[in-house]
């Protein structure tokens, strides 16, 4: 196409820089967020009015602060969870399940421990350690077979994360329903209460779990920049074959990375119904916990795959969802606006990660030369 | 225990259908993977559409043409685009699972309308899945339509060089996919279960596409597959008829998932491929660069 003297057209890109990176993060959170806007907007509360109660709510008030930062710890752990695989090319969308198994051992520790029992729970501080511990083991090994089936046969990743989904979601309902082993003595359908002794201490507000997720987040980086490790995993995802023929494992790589991310999924599961002040039990609703771990896929996206850069997006992704509720509950707008943001915002990815494989090119045309006039020949008439 | 086995029929239907369209989809090289997406959309959207308009047709053929739309965009996406199918499939289940919650919520609960028709006790969408089947078996093997999708999606260059226009196969197959998801989701909305709740589906799509894997490809297997898994599906929900009293109600809802994961393992086992052979489409998943 040309216009005024410039020949415009769109070509395949081959590589891409940071800045433009972060430009079409940056627009695809934007887009997402206009987009949003336009369902506020149907359903008769102005748009502006709506993101000011939502983030007002989520950043500046006490206690929408600390549900944000409860909630953004959360989602960084699914969001390791989901990117440590997608750095060897693989997805685990297991994190809902991953996160369950993650619950369901830290409760069962505290269990055995004697947590229900009027008598109170001996050694607290070992069993303080062993629940996040036994948590992460759960989701290693729920990760952990994905990755056998993945590495040893091929299986594709993607189904059998979903089966196992909906195998743990409805495995909890059986431990905390109609009698189940972790059900509460007083209530159906939730899981017991953890005692205070079992509570792990807070420092301003945040359990300990805070900086191991965010130890995790530094940790993960480097180890995809410095480490051999990383660099093993970082090639698999590249180019499996070509990885195969540099001597990498890749069996070794499968199995590890799912170790790796079930454990953050399970650690996720631990920190939000295990150490978030105000719960400290598996609720009825621990479908919508699981759901929110999905916004840990669009995090790790978006991130382009470094924790680092996954922590602002974790805090905001966390305020928008603790926020759209608020604000949901404040305009009466329908149920589901956190549901809503994180289609539209992995929508949005998928348009930016599309659009930042092709570049607009410019180029100037030089004006054309006038064609020379046929010579005249004198004489002829 | 007619009851039960008409549910388990239009069960396998719903699967069938679903995973019918990805088939074809798949014949032509394109993998998606947000099957359960189109048919939560397909599904809501036909809800919507019939509670609003108090007619189920009006309905079916709002939920196929959400599907279509979807199917399209995938097809934009991942052939137009030549982007990465599964972001793409991704990007749509998680879009479809977030915008359903949102825009199905306040019609949470029953359809409201008198009972979907019934052929004889039975759905009809159960003889329309079956002569789909034969429909597509005969497109695939014996046309030159048929051809032109499978020789896309084993060899586009090849296909290419013969005169098949790789990009326009793949884009039809990825619409025709969508509008059988689309139905599919309209199937269990409109018929099958016409309650709605948020995330209805719960894994449906999912087993859909694994049970594309078990068919090999094959659209006589794959109804052979979707009987038995609406029939295992159903027996999930009425443990009662199986084994009474033995594990809670919510282990035997697991079977189902833990059989799919199974059965994939088994499927891919160096025994089982060397002596079955795994008839994936050679191309499946990489996009075309002409």
């Amino acid at each position: 196409m040309r216009l005024a003297g410039l020949s415009v057209s769109v070509q395949r890109a081959e590589a891409t820089s940071p800045a433009r990176v972060a430009v079409g993060a940056l627009g695809a959170v934007l887009l997402a967020l206009a987009l949003a806007s336009i369902l506020f907007w149907t359903a008769g509360a102005g748009p502006w009015t709506a993101y000011r109660i939502a983030l007002g709510y989520a950043f500046a008030n006490p206690s929408g602060l600390g549900a944000t930062l409860q909630r953004a710890v959360y989602l960084l752990l699914c969001t390791l969870a989901f990117l440590v695989p997608l750095r060897g090319g693989l997805w685990n969308i297991g994190l809902p399940g991953q996160v369950y198994a993650g619950a369901l051992a830290a409760f069962a520790v505290a269990l055995r421990a004697g947590a229900r029992e009027a008598g109170g729970v001996a050694f607290t501080s070992l069993i303080l350690t062993l629940m996040p511990a036994a948590a992460a083991l759960a989701g290693a090994v729920l990760g952990g077979l994905v990755g056998f089936l993945r590495a040893k046969l091929s299986v594709n990743e993607i189904l059998v994360t979903m089966m196992l989904n909906s195998v743990m979601f409805w495995l909890t309902s059986d431990f905390i329903k109609e009698g189940g082993a972790l059900m509460s003595a007083t209530a159906e359908g939730e899981s017991f209460t953890l005692p205070e002794g079992l509570r792990p201490p807070l420092a301003l507000g945040l359990p300990p779990s805070a900086l191991l997720a965010l130890g995790a987040a530094a940790a993960v980086d480097w180890v995809f920049l410095r480490a051999a490790s990383g660099y093993r995993v970082r090639a698999f995802g590249l180019n499996p074959q070509a990885a195969r023929y540099a001597g990498i494992d890749p069996v070794r790589v499968t199995l590890w990375v799912f170790l790796l991310g079930g454990a953050f999924a399970g650690l996720a599961g631990y920190h939000y119904f295990a150490a978030v002040p105000g719960l400290y039990k598996i609720p009825t609703n621990y479908g919508y916990y699981g759901d929110l771990a999905f916004y840990g896929i669009i995090c790790a996206l978006i991130a382009r795959g470094s924790g680092v850069a996954a922590i602002p997006m974790a805090l905001l992704f966390a305020g928008l969802s603790v926020g759209g509720r608020f604000a949901q509950g404040a305009l009466r707008l329908p149920f589901g606006v956190d549901y809503a943001l994180l289609g539209l915002l992995m929508i949005t990815f998928v348009l930016s990660h599309l659009v930042d494989r092709y570049r607009v090119v410019w180029r100037r045309v030089p004006p054309e030369l006038p064609t020379p006039a046929p010579p005249h020949v004198e004489g002829v008439r | 225990m007619t009851e039960l086995l008409a549910r388990s029929l239009e069960a396998s239907t719903i699967f069938l259908l679903a995973a019918l369209g990805e088939l074809v989809n798949q014949r032509s090289g394109v993998l998606n993977v947000g099957l359960e997406g189109l048919m939560l959309f397909g599904g809501t959207a036909a809800f919507l559409v019939a509670q609003g308009t108090g007619s189920h047709a009006v309905g079916l053929a709002a939920g196929v043409a959400v599907g279509v739309v979807l199917g399209a965009v995938h097809g934009l996406f991942s052939v137009r685009l030549r982007g990465d199918q599964v972001v793409s499939g991704m990007g749509l289940w998680i879009l479809s699972f977030g915008l359903t919650t949102y825009l199905g919520s306040p019609h949470t609960g029953p359809l409201g309308l008198h009972r979907f028709p019934t052929l004889l006790g039975l759905s009809p969408f159960v003889p329309v899945a079956v002569l789909l089947v034969v429909a597509v078996w005969f497109v695939l093997s014996r046309t030159s339509l048929g051809l032109a999708i499978r020789s896309v999606g084993e060899s586009p260059a090849a296909a290419a060089a013969s005169g098949v226009n790789v990009g326009g196969v793949r884009f039809g197959c990825a619409v025709f996919g969508g509008a059988l998801a689309g139905l599919a989701g309209a199937a269990y909305t409109l018929s099958y279960n016409p309650v709605w709740n948020y995330n209805f589906l719960m894994g449906w799509g999912f087993v859909s596409l694994a049970l594309v894997f078990f068919s090999m490809w094959n659209p006589w297997i794959l109804l052979g597959g979707s009987v038995l898994f609406g029939v295992m599906w159903q027996l999930s929900l009425s443990p009662e008829y199986v084994l009474p009293g033995v594990l809670s109600r919510y282990v035997w809802r697991t079977v189902p998932f833990l059989v799919t994961v199974a059965v994939l393992a088994a499927i891919s086992t160096p025994w089982f491929r060397t002596r079955w052979g795994l008839a994936k489409p050679q191309a499946l998943g990489v996009p075309y660069t002409d």
